[in-house]
């Protein structure tokens, strides 16, 4: 019998309570028309059927549900989807399970379910401690409400909690961010996520971002160092760009899209990566319901196989998120190009600190995840312009 | 053959945004040479870009089909010109072409410099000039007092000019009849040798050179072998006719008075210039007509691709460019830090703004410009005189004995609140005041003698500013004189990119210098290190900033859904980084070289 490979499996709750004034994911706000979620459900469960006769050779070590908001979604619901998971897919006993959650959708009773379901990792939207940006940025919660939803997730027996911050806010200085990192140090986190604000185009707060007084460039790559420093100092390594974990509680499912391993996405704007192929769902709920159920509309967007030879970028534009950084034996052995063009880019960029050597793999050191679209982009033209190696017998 | 006695030939001419193309497209409405519906606004201007500027840069000729009060059937063929001062020799040379021209003068403006130069202008070729007072419908519409103002300032009779709104249609027809009434009919013999005027020219990919052309005396007709008497080529006439709104309608002939087309499968653009004369190649007239001249631009800069190897499509676009444009000259220059390239010679900057926009739109080009200069004069220590056309090839200073700038005459017209804010202008700009007068109690004149270099920039913007938009500008050069000049360098990391070099006036290049290094800071965007940006005289630095290295520029979130928008956001990072240019290991975006030019945005 053949070795199975393992597998990701992304599901998207594209509902939550209302839109946050800077949320650009897909979902519906404000939105649990029961008629269309049940319509969902049965979309999911026909697409898991459809795609697990697909899989018998891989074995499903991460589950994820994100959205949207998941936790607003429903327990039932989501023990219903991971239900079918578990039908329609060989799901391994130790699987990582993480659902999103917001802290005004938490409550015991759906930790609870979830718990006995055998979900197993709670990421959950904080965002700040301080209820006036919250207010600010639309979120539908306060502190006190995240503090407690973090207690009832461990009190329900969850040992793998994940807290989303953001830096970057309206008016924040560093000053205020440190205190906000050391407060939600105190929950004790396994996981933490730190994202600087990114102002979308289409998204409200695109419009009045002018009058909202963002922090600079430098004043956000200062918070980001800051983190850096005050998470290390706190016991959590940062195994990727945004993403700080005690040993062992890294996220298994986001590491896959680093480290170029194959995952499947359900839902309206979920990404796959599998089989070769990278594809997209379509951002728009009637029409995966419609796929799915009538099978008269495509539900993709965008669907393509990737060259060997853009792999190779791939890989280094995304390896080099985490701290698992690029290997030369590796690269050349895996992609047949030669690795010397990159060396060149980067051994002036490792004197100027933002490159490492440790153990015979490239990283990024803390200023250089800061311009890493600019070293990403010089280290994909080197490649353009290198030629394959030589195939060796 | 058409009867000369029913024959007219004008031409409109207004200070900017007086109205003229308005006019224009009314005049081909009422006589119904172009239906209502098929009336695209502002129909003489048919390049994109004229419309969107609101001004016309090339000469264009309609011909419009008129039955006059009086019964009769008229001919008027209404020659357009360019409203701007940067264009006075193809205005020249469209007026020439007609007997009379209809000044069109703002009711609530009054009248302007633009004004003032284009009435001279027509004036001094001989035409009845018809004053009109435009936009009567403004609420602050004043034509009593402009028709007086236009009798006081000019001199022309005023009291019964037409009162018209062009944008709403009110008073045309009187305007027709004027044109009727008071144009003379054009005169020539036919019988005489074929003299044509030249007044504009065209390529044509399928019939290749178009000349607009005016025929004085004599006729032409297919089949006949013409020559350009400036240029002394020699051609076979294929076709002739007239001008209509939607193309050319071929006749069998072309007599004098007449104002039409040929073409003649010409090939060498630079054969037809506006200006020159076209005659019989086996009877030709004795004397070319009066008043050609080679044009001279004013303000050169290099253009150069921004992707070298597309010096080729380049040059094949100026070759084109040229055709329709006898006013810009290019020569080849190569430069250090930017390859090969042209320098180009244009009227004023917004020639240049116009050519520029002409070849990255028609041509699709992307370009890099570099600070437009004038033309010195360098006497050298070895008795030797130069025009120095370029900073590339501006001398040692100690080969320099004594250099030269041009300098002109610079006439500007505002209410006179603004008289101090223009003299504290022009006396920055080294302007030395000669005299001022009052046009009425609303309107005063100021004349300047001016270095050409301040006010090729951005003078006219600023005159705007200072007196809120109702300063008015025309110039003319006025010859060279003695001047202190020097060269500044821009370095950056350390080297000097020739292509940031320009030529300036000694005492001004402390400060010069300081405004450049900053707006590089501001242009050049941040890049992963540090880059001191300096200026330097003779290798002596005179000023420096620093473009801190950049510190942020990473995608927080990459998640599965966001690889692929990822991979496109670094290939248009990759296509960015195309349309700059590197010097040593400095990414230097296009506009960065023109923005050292907006200096005085203060």
């Amino acid at each position: 019998m053949n070795e199975l490979k393992p597998l990701g499996i992304y599901v998207h709750i594209p509902f939550c309570r209302s839109k946050c004034e800077y949320c650009d994911f897909y979902s519906l706000g404000g939105s649990r028309d029961r008629r269309l979620v049940d319509d969902y459900l049965q979309a999911l469960s026909v697409h898991f059927k459809e795609t697990g006769a697909l899989a018998q050779d891989y074995v499903v070590d991460t589950v994820y549900f994100g959205g949207g908001t998941p936790s607003f979604f429903g327990a039932d619901s989501l023990r219903r989807i991971f239900a079918e998971i578990q039908h329609r897919f060989r799901v391994d006993k130790d699987a990582e399970v993480t659902f999103e959650a917001n802290p005004d959708s938490v409550t015991e009773a759906l930790l609870k379910k979830l718990r006995n379901e055998g979900f197993n990792r709670m990421s959950l939207g904080v965002q700040s401690d301080r209820d006036d940006v919250l207010k600010k940025l639309g979120r539908p919660h306060n502190y006190e409400q995240a503090r407690i939803a973090v207690q009832a997730a461990r009190a329900c027996g969850f040992d793998n909690i994940s807290l989303d911050l953001m830096y970057g806010l309206p008016s924040q200085t560093c000053e205020q961010w440190e205190q906000t990192l050391r407060h939600v140090l105190r929950l004790r986190p396994e996981h933490m996520s730190c994202y600087g604000l990114k102002v979308e185009r289409g998204t409200p707060l695109w419009e009045y971002k002018e009058a909202v007084n963002l922090p600079s460039d430098d004043d956000q790559a200062d918070m980001y160092l800051k983190a850096v420093q005050i998470l290390k100092e706190a016991g959590y390594e940062q195994y990727e760009i945004s993403n700080f974990a005690r040993p062992g509680f890294e996220s298994r499912h986001n590491l896959k899209y680093w480290l170029g391993d194959e995952y499947i996405g359900f839902g309206p704007s979920a990404a796959s990566d599998f089989a070769g192929k990278r594809y997209t769902n379509r951002a728009d709920i009637h029409n995966y319901i419609r796929g799915m159920l009538e099978q008269d509309v495509p539900i993709l967007s965008e669907c393509e196989t990737i060259p060997a030879r853009e792999r190779a970028g791939e890989y280094v534009m995304l390896r080099l998120r985490t701290n698992r950084g690029i290997s030369p034996e590796e690269y050349e052995k895996n992609y047949l190009m030669p690795f010397s063009p990159l060396l060149d880019v980067i051994r002036p960029l490792a004197e100027q600190g933002c490159f490492l050597l440790e153990r015979n793999r490239w990283k990024l050191t803390p200023e250089g995840y800061l311009i890493s679209n600019q070293i990403i982009a010089r280290l994909q033209e080197a490649q353009e312009a290198s030629d394959p190696l030589a195939k060796k017998r | 053959m058409i009867d000369l006695s029913k024959l007219r030939n004008f031409s409109i001419v207004a200070h900017i945004d007086h109205g003229k193309s308005t006019l224009a497209d009314r005049l081909l409405e009422e006589t119904n040479t172009v239906d209502k519906r098929e009336m695209e606004d502002q129909l003489l201007d048919n390049m994109d870009l004229e419309r969107e500027r609101g001004i016309t840069i090339k000469a264009r000729a309609v011909r419009l089909n008129y039955r006059a009060d009086n019964g009769e059937d008229y001919v008027l063929n209404l020659i357009d010109t360019p409203g701007h001062v940067d264009f006075n020799y193809e205005v020249s040379r469209s007026l020439t072409a007609c007997e009379g021209a209809i000044l069109v003068v703002d009711a609530s403006q009054g009248i302007e410099a633009q004004t003032l130069a284009n009435t001279y202008l027509a004036i001094d070729a001989g035409l009845e000039v018809l004053p009109v007072v435009n936009k009567i419908d403004l609420p602050a519409a004043r034509p009593q007092e402009v028709k007086q103002e236009i009798e006081d300032v000019i001199g022309l009779p005023a009291m019964d000019a037409p009162e018209i709104s062009a944008k709403n249609g009110i008073n045309i027809h009187s305007v027709l009849e004027m044109i009727v009434r008071e144009v003379p009919p054009p005169g020539g013999d036919r019988e005489a040798p074929l003299q044509a005027l030249i007044f504009d020219s065209q390529y044509d990919s399928y019939r290749g050179v178009v000349v607009y052309l005016r025929v004085m005396n004599g006729v032409i007709k297919p089949g006949m072998d013409v020559r350009m008497m400036a240029t002394g080529a020699v051609y076979k006439v294929v076709e002739c006719g007239y001008l209509e709104p939607f193309g050319m309608k071929p006749a069998e002939s072309l007599g004098a008075g007449e104002v039409g087309y040929l073409t003649a499968s010409i090939k060498t653009i630079s054969d037809t210039r506006v200006g020159d004369t076209v005659t019989d190649a086996d009877n030709p007239a004795a004397e070319p007509l009066p008043g050609y001249k080679t044009c001279q631009p004013m303000v050169f800069s290099g253009v150069y691709p921004a992707d070298g190897s597309k010096y080729g499509d380049l040059r094949d676009a100026l070759e084109k460019l040229k055709l329709n444009d006898a006013s810009m000259s290019y020569t080849q220059e190569n430069s250090v830090a930017l390859g090969f390239g042209f320098r180009c010679g244009f009227l004023g900057l917004l020639h240049l703004d116009i050519i520029m926009e002409r070849l990255e739109r028609e041509f699709n080009l992307d370009l890099i410009t570099t600070a437009p200069n004038v033309v010195y004069e360098i006497d050298k220590t070895d008795g030797t005189r130069l025009s120095v056309y370029t900073p590339l090839n501006y001398p040692d200073p100690m080969e320099i004995a004594q250099a030269y700038e041009p300098f002109v005459n610079a006439s500007i017209i505002a209410p006179p609140d603004y008289v101090g804010n223009i003299m504290d202008l022009c006396q920055m700009r080294r302007g030395e005041f000669k005299d001022m007068k009052y046009l009425d109690q609303s309107r005063v004149e100021l004349h300047y003698d001016m270095p050409l270099n301040e006010i090729i920039y951005d003078f006219f913007d600023a005159l705007k500013s200072r007196t809120r938009g109702y300063g008015s500008l025309d110039y003319e050069l006025s010859g060279y004189r003695p001047s202190k000049l020097v060269k500044l360098d821009i370095l950056l990391n350390g080297e000097i990119v020739d292509a940031l070099s320009f030529i300036l006036f000694a005492d001004e290049a402390y400060a010069r210098a300081r405004k450049i290094c900053e707006k590089l800071k501001e242009n050049i965007p941040r890049q992963m290190f540090e880059i001191p940006v300096q200026a330097a005289i003779g290798g002596k630095i005179i000023a420096r900033e620093t473009i801190k290295a950049l510190r942020k520029d990473v995608l927080a979130k990459c998640y599965g859904g966001d690889i692929t928008r990822k991979k496109k956001l670094l290939e248009k990072q990759k296509e960015g980084k195309k349309r700059m240019r590197t010097f040593g290991t400095v990414s230097v975006p296009s506009e960065a070289f023109m923005a050292v030019l907006k200096m005085d945005s203060d």
